[in-house]
């Protein structure tokens, strides 16, 4: 790392240049607000419902290439500086796989690098996805120390059978243990529950919850399990409940958070108010995210148009390509036709959706050329266009993919 | 003319009718060893699959007989299957001999019964022949026994024969030169031809197959068909051996082609007499009949814009199948497409193959229906064929349909459950007879049972051992009503039935049940009913889904949800709009296929 360039943190003025060109390549009059996803791919085992980048070690002794990979994502920010340059960064993930496998150290390290390379907010909001393990809950103070100021624990239930069936490797115990420690370090934690679990009832998914919310953590994401492509579930399906029972427990939990004094701000995401995950509010407000890691997935506006790109997939090929500074799988512009659907796919989750001021602030076209499809939703009773917001109506919410897609291309 | 003989086979469908053919003509060197692909005679790729002849076709055959003389064999194939008794009536009437093949592990079956009856109407010497008797459960004495109980043939001296070992074929030659009388005819009359079959060759046009009966035809001739009056200049004659060879003449007695630049297969129809334009014969040979469509059915495109194709697609169909008859219509919940004629269901079936395979078109096909009349009020009688076409309750004094008398062949163990499921269809019984281990059963059926569903059930409750041969009786008037099918209030025209009304609330109840089973669920209650005019008479609900959410959406990355939401989209499109309720192409397809076995 010593012999690692250092470079300047002054910032350079966003570039904004007058629109001249027709609409093809969408021109924004402001940089949206920027956030940074760094992902670690490995975890100890992959669960069967997962489909995530993730991978576990290939090495003998289990141990991760950690060092590798560390310097590896700093290059790789180093490399995709330009394309940022002279933008504040908001809030950082660091998500996978399992990145609380990351030695403390390794952590401190990265933050330190991206500190030095990026202009953070002084009230970035930088979270860590971590596992519930005794193993990964005993590094929580020193991660804390490092810098990180939020903490999503992926819990997924507390019923031990059910974890197993989810081919968690912790147990409730664990996870119980590892909520304290965690709050004992961190004023900001998310809980990740998952519901419709193989043969759970209606009682088991409201006492996952009650478990949870008795933790006082401030932020919970439930996600309704689904059967990804891919994946050993969708192969060998468990026995799922059906429609009417896993709708019945969405209704109750949804319930239940509201009078625990939970907003449900996003679909699957419910917070004290103040609470609300900034990271992922980026996104749905179709804010742009630099991706660094193997795998990550970055959208990134400029005044010539919005870019998405991934990186190198397999950690193998994405640690190979880091010496020669080859880091990206894909890289595409989003054209004008594509955007209407990309950002309604983001806001239309915020249960406040958007100001209108927004469509045309982060796409770089005009609301008026989405005037039929908000029409044809507005008439369907799935979007609220009353005002000046774009937000789902409740109708719109349990059927959002009904609404999304009146903005898909034909 | 004393040395020619003209016969046909007469056989149930895999009784070795082509075997036996293919082996005549080989033992008779019409075709080179190398020349000899199985079943010569069935052309058609469908046929040659199914194992049954669609098309009659025929071979001249050069046979040198035991007594020394060179005997010209004409062997007619015929159609193996009831939709086509008529094309079956007329290649026998072409004939002075059929050789009726049993299968002598089988016995009697239905369609065999018929055709044998046919051919002893019209003359002809039936000359019953016992196949496979090579298989080892081959019971020979048994399957004489029943030709001579079920058919009344003396069968005494049957021919024992295996078509696939080539056991017996020269004694089935040498009964066919001794006991097939020779034609007569007077070649000094005037010209008369019968149109045993045509079909449309896309280089020379519409190629007719004839019997002469009188008279003689060479190229330059100018014909007349007698039951149009049309004329056409002959621009060749002559005869399949089974391949095309050009001769100078077709003379009385003889069996072979007539090109004459003829475009339109419906000009040249089976059955109709060929005469000359200049000596014309006096009256045309009995028994000729225009062919009508018994059976209807809407045929649809899955993707609308395949319209064009689908018709282009029946138009060169019918320019070999003359009985299919096709008009385009409109329906509500199935777009763009046509109302077919066939005349019979397997004759539907093969149409509907002959689409999918040679053309390679995705079909939506409605229920079968047959042709019902209709007393207006005022005393009109109208034909209906479409149940969205029947008017309105109150404004028809009543409806007759088609009766039919079936015959159903099967072994005595399914007796029982045959009668049941003939009662079931409202069949009322005329006969049952007792042959051996066989017995016979005639019904007088309604036909629009029979294309319903019977056949298929016919064959699950006898495991395939009954065999059905029916034929018109009469129109009867029926107690039937129009039983409709709405969803969410609005009437799916393409699953309108004409029903009895008996069977009107069970049949309301299973189809509803049914399409519950097959719509997804939509954003609302979807309400599914059955009706009889205003009459509701079954209903069911399709609970309204509870959401359609992705529920995890990793920020990061939108290509794959986004790939998800395109495929649903995409099926949505794939989905027929009935009022605000979208259906999917397999709803239709799995409550029109009537089978519930499936």
């Amino acid at each position: 790392m010593s012999d690692r360039r250092i470079i300047a943190l002054t910032p350079a003025p966003t570039a904004v240049t007058a629109r001249t060109d027709p609409i093809d390549t969408p021109r924004l009059s402001a940089s949206p607000p920027l956030s940074l996803y760094v992902h670690f791919p490995w975890c100890v085992r992959k669960c069967p419902y997962c489909d995530f980048n993730s991978h576990t070690s290939r090495s003998g002794d289990g141990s991760l290439p950690e060092e590798a990979w560390l310097d590896a994502v700093i290059t790789d920010v180093e490399s995709a500086l330009p394309q940022v340059w002279g933008r504040r960064v908001l809030s950082i993930f660091i998500g996978g796989g399992t990145p609380s496998l990351m030695s403390a150290a390794t952590l401190d390290r990265l933050l330190v690098a991206l500190r030095m390379r990026l202009q953070l907010d002084p009230m970035a909001e930088i979270t860590l996805e971590a596992n519930p393990g005794t193993f990964e809950s005993d590094r929580f103070r020193d991660y804390r120390a490092a810098g990180i100021n939020r903490l999503s624990i992926g819990i997924q239930s507390f019923d031990d059978a059910k974890l197993q069936r989810l081919g968690r490797i912790h147990d409730s115990t664990e996870a119980r243990r590892a909520i304290d420690i965690a709050q004992q370090h961190f004023e900001r934690v998310n809980l990740d529950l998952m519901y419709a679990l193989p043969e759970q009832t209606l009682e088991g998914a409201l006492t996952d919850l009650d478990t949870a919310l008795a933790t006082g953590v401030s932020h919970l994401s439930c996600y309704h399990l689904t059967l990804e492509p891919n994946t050993p579930f969708a192969h060998t399906p468990p026995p799922l409940p059906d429609d009417d029972l896993s709708a019945d427990m969405q209704d109750a939990i949804e319930a239940r958070l509201a009078d625990a004094g939970f907003r449900h701000y996003e679909t699957s995401a419910f917070a004290r108010p103040g609470q609300e995950c900034r990271h992922n509010l980026n996104y749905w407000a179709f804010g742009d995210y630099l991706g660094v890691g193997p795998g990550a997935h970055g959208k990134l506006s400029s005044h010539d148009g919005i870019v998405r790109e991934m990186r190198h997939k397999h950690p193998g090929r994405y640690l190979e390509g880091a010496a020669k500074g080859d880091f990206i799988q894909e890289r595409r512009d989003v054209g004008a036709a594509e955007l209407p659907f990309e950002f309604m796919m983001n806001a239309l989750r915020l249960t406040d959706g958007v100001p209108h001021t927004l469509f045309a602030e982060r796409t770089g076209l005009p609301l008026a050329s989405i005037e039929a499809q908000l029409i044809d939703a507005r008439k369907r009773g799935l979007l609220d266009t009353a005002n000046g917001t774009l937000r789902p109506t409740e109708q719109g919410r349990r059927f959002l993919n009904d609404l999304l897609q009146v903005f898909l291309r034909d | 003319m004393q040395h020619i003989r003209n016969f046909s086979i007469i056989a149930h469908i895999d009784h070795g009718k082509s075997t036996l053919a293919d082996r005549l003509i080989h033992f008779c060197g019409g075709l080179s060893d190398r020349e000899m692909e199985a079943q010569v005679l069935d052309s058609m790729d469908i046929e040659r699959e199914r194992g049954i002849t669609i098309k009659a076709q025929t071979a001249a055959l050069q046979y040198k007989a035991k007594d020394g003389k060179v005997y010209n064999l004409n062997l007619i194939d015929t159609p193996g299957h009831v939709d086509f008794s008529y094309e079956v009536s007329r290649s026998l009437a072409a004939c002075e001999g059929a050789l009726l093949v049993v299968d002598a592990s089988q016995g009697v079956e239905a369609q065999t019964v018929a055709n044998c009856y046919t051919a002893l109407d019209q003359n002809v010497e039936v000359i019953p022949v016992l196949n496979k008797i090579d298989l080892p459960a081959a019971n020979p004495e048994n399957a004489r026994q029943e030709i001579e109980d079920v058919i009344g043939v003396d069968a005494g001296d049957a021919i024992l024969c295996s078509a696939k070992t080539g056991i017996g074929i020269e004694e089935v030659l040498e009964a066919v030169v001794a006991k097939v009388p020779a034609p007569r005819g007077n070649p000094d009359s005037q010209l008369k031809a019968l149109i045993i079959d045509s079909w449309f060759d896309n280089y020379v046009g519409v190629v007719m197959l004839v019997r002469v009966v009188d008279g003689v035809l060479k190229p330059k001739d100018r014909i007349l068909l007698m039951s149009n009056g049309a004329q056409y200049p002959c621009e060749q004659v002559g005869v399949f051996t089974p391949k095309s060879v050009s001769r100078d003449q077709l003379s009385a007695g003889e069996v072979g082609f007539i090109i004459a630049g003829i475009k339109e297969l419906e000009a040249a129809k089976v059955g109709d007499t060929v005469t000359l334009a200049a000596k014309p014969a006096a009256s045309p040979l009995p028994g000729f009949k225009e062919i009508k469509p018994q059976v209807f059915a809407g045929l649809y495109p899955v993707e609308s814009s395949e319209y064009d194709q689908l018709r282009d697609s029946l138009e060169k169909l019918r320019l070999n199948d003359a009985s299919l008859q096709f008009e385009p219509e409109v329906s509500q919940a199935l777009g763009f497409g046509f109302r077919c004629g066939f005349l019979g269901l397997l004759h539907m079936d093969i149409v509907q193959e002959r689409l999918e395979r040679e053309f390679d078109m995705d079909l939506i096909t409605t229920a079968p229906t047959v042709i019902y009349e209709v007393v207006l009020n005022n005393g009109e009688v109208i034909t209906v064929s479409n149940p969205s076409r029947l008017p309105d309750q109150g404004k028809y004094q009543e409806i007759r349909e088609p009766i039919i008398t079936a015959t159903i062949f099967l072994p005595q163990d399914y007796v029982g459950p045959v009668i049941t499921l003939c009662n079931q269809k409202r069949g009322a019984q005329v006969d049952m007879r007792y042959h051996g281990r066989q017995v016979q059963l005639i019904y007088d059926m309604p036909m629009n049972e029979v294309v319903m569903d019977f056949f298929d059930k016919l064959k699950s409750v006898s495991r395939g051992y009954a065999s059905l041969d029916y034929e018109f009786k009469e129109y009867r008037t029926a107690d039937l009503v129009k039983l409709d099918l709405m969803v969410g209030g609005e009437k799916v025209d393409a699953l309108s039935v004409i029903v009895h009304r008996v069977n009107a609330a069970f049949r309301g109840r299973e189809l509803s049940a049914k399409l519950r089973g097959l719509i997804p669920r939509q954003m609302f209650d979807v309400a599914i009913q059955a009706a009889i005019g205003s009459n509701i008479i079954a209903r069911e609900t399709i609970k309204a889904l509870r959401k359609n959410v992705l529920a995890k959406c990793y920020g990061g990355d939108i290509t794959r949800k986004k790939k998800l939401l395109e495929k649903q989209k995409e099926g949505k499109k794939r989905m027929k709009q009935v009022g605000n309720v979208e259906i999917p192409q397999e709803a239709f397809l799995a409550v029109l296929r009537t089978d519930e076995g499936k």
